[in-house]
């Protein structure tokens, strides 16, 4: 049979959907741990690293900073004076979380604790944290550059073709500025290394995508012969670009083995991940693009400003492949930019799928839909009127062979409900949009680019060996190489095995990344392959007694007329076999195509061209701004799909990871420190966020690629994020330029599309004149002195310069009195789940010494109905409540919201209740008033606080009361029973459980002992959430409770709403003016904007969230109107 | 400090000094690494095992109050093995890094039963799901592997 082109599982299924294949952390062995201290500044003259304290502490091996690198150690990347960053800290720090010293020790405990006994001395300086910022004048420069404008790594001022005739043909233009966000490939396997010196070379297992791009960079920076860095094969936990070239943990995990002379293990965890690795580059994108009365496209003119962070890392050619979209896919009769690449004091950005692309697509791609809207034109037509032809030259001086982008564009016509899919009235709008996109295939991005070498291997037992330097690090590369091999040999699947990434047994192959894997090591294995073929048929024919073209090889064996034999045995008839085995190599050269230089703008970069068309349609919910992709197709031109499946995973993939970025991922960052170090922070899709995305591939076969075939796996990510902006401007008429599309950026431009503004009068509300003046303060210098100086005086400060805590002891309580007892102890902290106790821990100045469990007392776990209330002990996880016959609606609806099934299990009632406050700066470890005490700022007033603060009576702290139950409750009328130290029992209404954000009334020692809900007849409750991604906390909430009367009147209304105030906040002027009336909806939604109206004061980004929630109101009222 | 866990149906003695987690401790000290570590603050749903049958974070659930028997990746390959060639065949996996975490969760839900009708039973699965996360593959390979394997199943309904 033909394997290529066939849908073959991965040939490595069983192990690795069994969780049987090992990734880096999983190896066997003894190691040591390692770790890095990393920048607390975003830039910083270091002094002194003072390590002896660290060196001299129990269990440490080795302790590392830039003095042990040469002086002036840099990584090389794009080489010259491009090259900036040293593997540690030579002398500046230039963002938070730059590595400065690592250290090796035998436990993680160890390791931690001597990080923190590093003293450096730091002189912090101001830098700028944005591009605009950088450009500013008087900006400190961070490099020395080789432009001529302040902090700008390199500057592109092109113009291809005719421009300024293109301008002056055309009859409509528009013009706007977008951008495009960081957003972290947020790889599940944290990126992770085990390094083992030798005496003369050192073996690395790591996460990667290149083994030959480490190598260069590790022996470089240490000093050793490339060959004598060996990377072992390991599998590797997805990649999206970030592991093709080396990262950090590579080197220093070699150079503290080095220095323990031990393996040591060196893993991020999911903080630095987040907050300190190499996330995709953001672009702002001015934009005009200028088009003739045909809606045929005649120019555009590009100003681009690229985000680099504070080191060069790729940022050069991620710029440089980016600026190409403008004149790779269409054919306007020119094409102007200037591009910069601007250095700011943040981390630096790495290579991220779609490279550049995605981020211009999207002024590209939604400028081409506002031409046209503006001439009248289906946006599919008027990108069928702008097709480049097949087999000719585009402005950027690509040679396209085939391109389907047509048949792309017509497939998401003809599959989506493309004219159905109409503006609507009501509160939720549909809308469609498409993108279109263009993306290479193996680019010549790199010396050496153009070259793979590959190996095949045949065993005298008739098995099959592929070697090639690359790493699947998910992609399905090796089982597709397997495929190839399997062909051109003759052989069954099931009889080929892959070994990649290992430096010593496979050949030259610079690594899968620029799209290489297919064109690349497809074209060499196949080369390869198709030679040992040809080997296998010499020898065939001699044992035979035929003439070599008369041999073929097939079902494991090489055949002539009825004669046969099995591959296996011509092995031993090779002069050249060794053990068994016969092998051949092979080098794979890609000829005509060029790279990029500094000195040419305009190149052939890859044999051929992937082309893709997205569609998306969309639900807009005008009440809350929420949008949800309710269909999705993507068609895409791959050439020839040697493994189908594959390729629709790769298409599925890639276009799930774009809408992440269209509409909830962001790496906001606060005074340079990224905010959202935590996936629970980070709005990457979870399942039920996403459609059903629907990959169509084009019938094409691509001669100039192997097989026919051409790339995939960075072309899905392209067209995601304007084909969702598009279609949210069809949905409700406002076009979103900054992605992400998130809820406060679609309800305030409805705002604004509607007139509507809230005013809130606050100089007429003494109460409020205090938190306004000092909010007023914090931009004129409050906020510079109370994080610059008042941090200094904190617990939480001190906190991370001692060793950690030790592991708290834990008391299982046997029963009430136990606890109670155990809970009578100094410090000591009652432990329900620990879903929310323990990972807090790491953040506490003075975590408790003492946990005392409570999930086996049996006072607390009762969940029963006594009399007309049901009970629920503190101790009942949310999944047994959930489970209740007797549970109300709102109840079970606000249950099903909370984080996953997985915490549900575990997280109890009175745990849900009382977890630390809801605020992404409090929970992500910054030293905020409420961390670190009073001579501490507010990280909110200044910094993002569009989703989590309050907007409605904040004071000192922003934080909101995260707790769903918290809202839910109060309006059931609930009443809390909370036990105290001898047995003391009192009755807390719900509605009064919260003294301030996530702080409660319970006394040290006390528990809540259970929670009474009462069960009233002819009750119906409802609970409404707005969330960024299914399980996350509220952004608001309502939760509305009503006695239904047989004459549809409302009686004991109580309406709650979460989120919006530091603690949940009960509308009773709207209860009471409802009760005993007949409401609409449109009625509640005035009494609720006036109560609103009277008591907010929102921040300066969150007013949006009184209409979020009025609009949740108005869902709870529908629910309640409902039949 | 001793304590005693039934992982996969077998009695094993643990040291729980230091309050380690029940992820930490099957992959240090029992050898049983399928279960990963992704995010250790139970966000990621990557250590997913099943605790008294129900799934559970095990990256933040202290191994000295786990009471009732364990079942990991490891131990579930013979009962999740139509589910896993679903997942060979779809493309429900890529990397592979959340997938003993996302087949540990399927395998309950399959033991409790899903909704017969084609829609709902999907997106029952896919809210089940949202607490595992995936980067690589848009996650509906996953969800049609699911909701296939409860239609071979001859009891798998509710």
């Amino acid at each position: 049979m033909s394997w290529v082109g066939a849908r073959v599982r991965p040939i490595d299924w069983d192990a690795r959907t069994s969780g049987r294949t090992p990734f880096t952390a999983d190896l066997p062995g003894e190691h040591l741990v390692g770790a890095v201290l990393r920048s607390p500044h975003p830039y910083a003259e270091v002094r002194s690293v003072d390590t002896r304290t660290a060196r001299a502490m129990p269990g440490v091996h080795a302790v590392i900073t830039a003095a042990d690198f040469a002086p002036g150690a840099r990584y090389v990347h794009r080489g010259g004076p491009l090259s900036d960053r040293p593997p540690l800290a030579d002398g500046v720090v230039r963002h938070v979380g730059q590595e400065v010293a690592a250290v090796a020790a035998e436990t993680p405990e160890q390791a931690l604790a001597a990080v923190r006994a590093i003293r450096v001395r730091y002189r912090v300086r101001r830098a700028p944290l944005t591009t605009a910022e950088s450009r500013a004048r008087g900006a400190r420069r961070l490099h020395v550059r080789t432009t001529d404008e302040a902090n700008v790594s390199m500057r592109l001022d092109t113009v291809w073709g005719d421009a300024d005739g293109g301008r002056d043909a055309a009859t409509v233009s528009v013009t706007g500025g977008f951008s495009y966000p960081s957003v972290s490939h947020a790889c599940m396997e944290p990126n992770t290394t085990l390094a083992v010196w030798h005496s003369d070379h050192v073996e690395l297992w790591t996460s990667t995508q290149s083994p030959w791009f480490l190598a260069k960079e590790v022996s470089q920076l240490l000093g050793i012969d490339h060959d004598d860095v060996v990377i072992r094969e390991v599998a590797t936990g997805g990649g999206f670009g970030s592991k093709s070239k080396a990262s950090e943990h590579e080197v220093l995990a070699a150079a503290l083995a080095r220095a323990a002379r031990r393996p040591v293990l060196l893993a991020l965890s999911r903080e630095e991940e987040l907050g300190a690795n190499k996330p995709r580059h953001r672009f702002a994108t001015t934009l005009a693009t200028h088009a003739d009365a045909d809606g045929v496209l005649r120019a555009l003119d590009a100003d681009i400003a690229v985000d680099n962070g504070s080191y060069n890392h790729m940022g050069t050619s991620v710029m440089r492949v980016g600026v190409i979209t403008l004149g790779s896919m269409y054919r306007p009769d020119g094409v102007a930019f200037t591009a910069r690449l601007v250095d700011t004091a943040t981390q630096p950005g790495g290579q991220f799928r779609g490279y550049g692309t995605p981020q211009v697509s999207l002024a590209m791609e939604s400028q081409v839909d506002e031409i046209a809207e503006r001439l009248g034109i289906d946006p599919i037509d008027l990108r069928l009127r702008n097709l480049a032809p097949e087999h000719a030259e585009t402005l950027c001086g690509y040679r396209v062979g085939t391109n389907r982008l047509g048949d792309c564009l017509v497939a998401v016509r003809d599959g989506l409900d493309w004219e159905g899919a109409r503006p609507s009235s009501g509160p939720v709008a549909r809308g469609r949009g498409v993108a279109a996109g263009s993306h290479g295939s193996g680019a010549y991005a790199y010396e050496f680019a153009n070259r793979s070498d590959a190996a095949v291997d045949l065993s005298d037992d008739g098995r099959v060996q592929v070697r090639h330097g690359g790493s699947d690090a998910g992609t399905g590369q090796n089982t597709i190489l397997a495929q190839i091999a399997a062909d051109e040999l003759g052989v069954d699947l099931a009889d080929v095995s892959v070994l990649s990434i290992d430096t010593e047994r496979t050949p030259f192959e610079l690594g899968a990344w620029s799209s290489r894997g297919t064109h690349m090591t497809g074209s060499s294995v196949g080369q390869a392959a198709r030679e040992l073929g040809d080997r296998l048929r010499a020898l065939a024919a001699e044992k035979l007694g035929v003439a070599a073209d008369a041999v073929t090889l097939s079902g494991g064996r090489a055949r002539a007329g009825d004669e046969d034999v099995e591959l296996g045995d011509l092995v031993g008839l090779a002069d050249d076999a060794r053990d068994g085995v016969l092998s051949h190599e092979s080098s794979y050269l890609l000829e005509g195509t060029e790279m990029l230089t500094p000195d040419r703008d305009r190149a052939n970069l890859s044999p051929s061209y992937a082309f893709a068309a997205h569609g998306a349609v969309v639900d807009v919910d005008r009440r809350t701004g929420a949008v949800h992709v309710v269909d999705y197709l993507a068609a895409h031109d791959v050439g020839r799909a040697i493994n189908p499946t594959a390729v629709e995973g790769q298409i599925v993939g890639g276009a799930v990871m774009g809408l992440g970025a269209a509409l909830g991922e962001e790496l906001v960052r606060e005074g340079g420190r990224v905010v959202p170090t935590s996936y629970l922070h980070y709005a990457l899709p979870r399942n039920a966020d996403v459609p059903r995305v629907r990959a169509h591939i084009v019938d094409n076969h691509e001669a100039a690629g192997p097989y026919g075939a051409k790339s995939v796996g960075e072309m899905s990510i392209v067209p995601p994020g304007a084909a969702v902006a598009n279609a949210v401007a069809d949905a409700v008429g406002v076009r979103i330029r900054d992605l992400p599309i998130t809820p406060d950026k679609v309800l305030t431009a409805l705002a604004e599309q509607e007139g509507r503004r809230r005013r809130h009068h606050v100089w007429r509300r003494p109460s409020r004149w205090w938190i306004a003046a000092i909010r007023a303060l914090y931009p004129l210098g409050l906020h510079h002195v109370l994080d610059r100086y008042g941090t200094r005086l904190g617990p939480a400060r001190r906190m991370r310069a001692r060793p950690p805590a030790p592991a708290p002891q834990v008391h299982v309580a046997t029963g009430l009195d136990d606890a109670l007892t155990a809970l009578a102890a100094p410090g000591a902290q009652a432990l329900g789940g620990g879903t929310d106790v323990l990972p807090d821990r790491a953040r506490q100045p003075r975590p408790a010494p003492v946990l005392v469990a409570t999930t086996a007392v049996t006072e607390l776990r009762r969940l029963a109905v006594v009399g007309n209330a049901l009970h629920v002990g503190g101790a009942v996880t949310l999944a047994e409540l959930a489970a209740h016959p007797s549970v109300p609606t709102a109840l079970a609806t606000a249950i099903d919201t909370i984080a996953s099934p997985q915490i549900r299990n575990s997280a109890t009632v009175a745990g849900n209740l009382v977890q630390a406050k809801r605020c992404w700066f409090f929970r992500n470890g910054f030293d905020c008033y409420k961390r670190n005490g009073p001579t501490s700022p507010c990280y909110a007033v200044l910094g993002d606080h569009r989703f989590q603060h309050a907007a409605v009576d904040g004071h000192r702290c922003q934080a909101v009361t995260p707790s769903d139950l918290g809202t839910v409750l109060p309006a059931l009328d609930a009443v809390l029973v909370l036990v105290g130290p001898g047995g003391a029992r009192r009755e807390v209404p719900a509605a009064e459980f919260y003294s301030g954000p996530g702080e409660t009334v319970l006394a040290d020692g006390e528990l809540v002992l259970e929670v009474r809900i009462p069960l009233v007849a002819g009750r119906r409750s409802v609970a409404t959430k707005l969330g960024l991604y299914t399980g996350d906390f509220a952004t608001a909430a309502a939760a509305l409770s009503v006695v239904v009367g047989a004459d549809g009147t409302w009686h004991d209304v109580r309406l709650v709403l979460g989120a919006l105030a530091p603690t949940p906040w009960r509308l009773t002027a709207v209860e009471t003016a409802l009760r005993g009336t007949r409401p609409d909806v449109a009625t509640v939604r005035r009494l609720v904007d006036a109560e609103l109206d009277r008591h907010a004061h929102p921040l300066p980004r969150n007013g949006w969230k009184l209409d979020a929630a009025a609009g949740l109101v108005e869902q709870a009222v529908e629910q309640i109107l409902e039949p | 400090m001793s304590h005693t866990l039934v992982v996969d149906g077998r009695p094993r003695e643990v040291d729980v000094a230091g309050l380690p987690s029940l992820a930490a401790v099957l992959r240090e000290q029992l050898h049983l690494t399928a279960a990963k570590v992704a995010c250790g603050r139970g966000e990621c749903g990557a250590c997913t095992v099943l605790v008294g049958g129900r799934p559970t974070m095990s990256c933040i659930t202290p191994a000295v109050l786990v009471r009732e028997p364990v079942e990991t990746s490891e131990g579930l390959a013979d009962e999740s093995r139509d589910l896993r060639e679903h997942f060979a065949d779809t493309g429900a996996f890529q990397c592979g890094f959340c997938t003993p975490g996302q087949v540990v969760h399927a395998c309950a839900l399959l033991r409790a039963g899903l909704p017969a009708d084609d829609g709902a039973r999907r997106e029952h699965v896919r809210h089940a799901l949202s607490g595992n996360i995936c980067r690589c593959t848009g996650y509906q390979a996953i969800v049609d592997s699911v909701c296939s394997v409860a239609d071979e199943r001859p009891e798998v309904h509710s």
